[in-house]
């Protein structure tokens, strides 16, 4: 068994005199003291300290949280942006592909127009050569016609006519 | 009333001692020695603790940081159902400290062993079975919301008394004397009658049985102090509450 040391400032007095469960003494108010200064104390090592721990970890759980939001805002922004790019640059190419085919579309039209012009234009010069011979042919032709019916008729008749 | 039983006794572990103190005399004044003991180790304990979780405070707690920091937030949500969000925070000290101050004596007055240690009166015992301790308590918590409501509210706070009929007033006044009565009565005679309970069981059937009672009581203990700190919580929150053209 232990012995309390008491402090000596402290006289101990043997069994109660008085005693008893209602025994309302100085013990309430020097308790209530106590109590303040148990209060104080705890206030400083205590709730201050970690209730300040406590609110801080909330306004940083806040911060990250409303900084992962903006973040995710942002990817999707981005992302949002080269969609758009991808898709201009894909009609772009569209584009540019089709003007390519029109292009060569035109040019090889105009070829063609060309060379049927070219054509063209050959067949008429033939054409107009054969036609002057042919001409040239008739008139040849004429002139041997009327010499000899001209020596047919003088050697039938035996004279010239006119 | 040295005695509270008139039984037989003679185990030294069961034995009672009710209403015996050990008296210290403090100038003209008498106080009971066995409380202010086991008060000091009940504040040591607690100052302690405090000291250990708030030693090296990290962003994530571990350890008895954790450990406080879940009792500190209970204590927080308690005061703030009862104060609401805006007032709470001044009031978590008193509030604090009344819960922690009261579980911890309740529940070291059961799981301390304070029969190993002889005094030359009295035993020690929770400073909570004490009805000075209670009392104390009980006045404390009165004046916290008498200064709640009057620092809030002026002399108005007395008008209120007339909410919302004049016949409210005798009752509201009673009211401020049964409300430190009953606070600390309950408390009192709850830990008295659970330590008295325990003693008595051990004194007849010394193995196993009183087990189930000592639980019990760890029960009663921890019910026991919420319910002094939620009251108080209680009495300060509507003595702040407006009434009237406010609301």
């Amino acid at each position: 068994m232990l012995h309390i040391a008491l402090p000596t400032i402290l006289a101990v007095e043997e069994a109660a005199e008085s005693g008893g469960l209602f025994d309302i003494d100085a013990t309430m108010p020097l308790m209530a003291v106590q109590f303040v200064i148990l209060a104080l104390i705890l206030n400083a090592v205590l709730y201050k300290p970690l209730g300040q721990a406590i609110d801080e970890r909330a306004d940083y759980i806040r911060n990250q949280r409303v900084g992962s939001q903006e973040q995710v805002a942002k990817i999707e922004r981005i992302t949002q942006e080269y969609e758009d790019a991808l898709s201009s640059a894909r009609r772009e190419a569209q584009d540019i592909v089709s003007e390519a085919q029109a292009e060569a579309q035109a040019v090889a039209s105009k070829a063609l127009s060309e060379a049927q012009q070219q054509a063209q234009a050959e067949r008429e010069a033939a054409r107009g050569e054969i036609d002057k011979q042919k001409q040239a042919a008739i008139a040849t032709l004429d002139a041997q016609v009327d010499t000899l019916s001209q020596q047919i008729v003088k050697k039938l008749l035996g004279y010239e006519l006119s | 009333m040295t005695n509270f039983f008139p039984l037989p006794i003679t185990n030294v572990l069961a034995e009672l001692e009710v209403g015996e103190h050990l008296y210290w005399h403090v100038g003209n004044f008498k106080i009971h020695g066995q409380v202010f003991l086991a008060s000091w180790v009940v504040m040591g304990a607690l100052v302690a603790a405090s000291i250990l979780a708030t030693r090296n405070v990290q962003r994530v707690p571990s350890g008895m940081q954790n450990f406080m920091e879940y009792a500190l937030e209970f204590i927080r949500d308690l005061a703030k159902t009862q104060l609401g969000e805006k007032e709470y925070r001044n009031w978590v000290p008193f509030i604090g400290t009344l819960f922690l101050f009261i579980f911890v004596s309740n529940w070291g007055g059961a799981l301390i062993p304070w029969k190993l240690v002889e005094l030359p009166s009295g035993e020690l015992a929770a400073p909570t079975n004490d009805i000075n301790t209670t009392i104390a308590l009980a006045l404390l918590t009165s004046l916290a919301y008498f200064y709640a409501g009057l620092s809030r509210k002026g002399l108005g706070y007395f008008a209120d008394y007339a909410q919302p009929t004049p016949i409210m007033v005798p009752f509201k006044i009673i009211e401020d004397f049964t409300k430190p009565l009953s606070l600390s009565f309950r408390l009192f005679g709850n830990i008295l009658a659970d330590e008295l309970v325990v003693a008595v069981l051990v004194f007849l059937v010394p193995l196993f049985i009183p087990v189930p009672l000592m639980l019990l009581g760890l029960f009663t203990s921890a019910i026991q102090a919420l319910i002094f700190a939620t009251l108080a919580a209680t009495y300060i929150g509507e003595a702040m509450e407006e009434h009237g053209e406010h609301e």
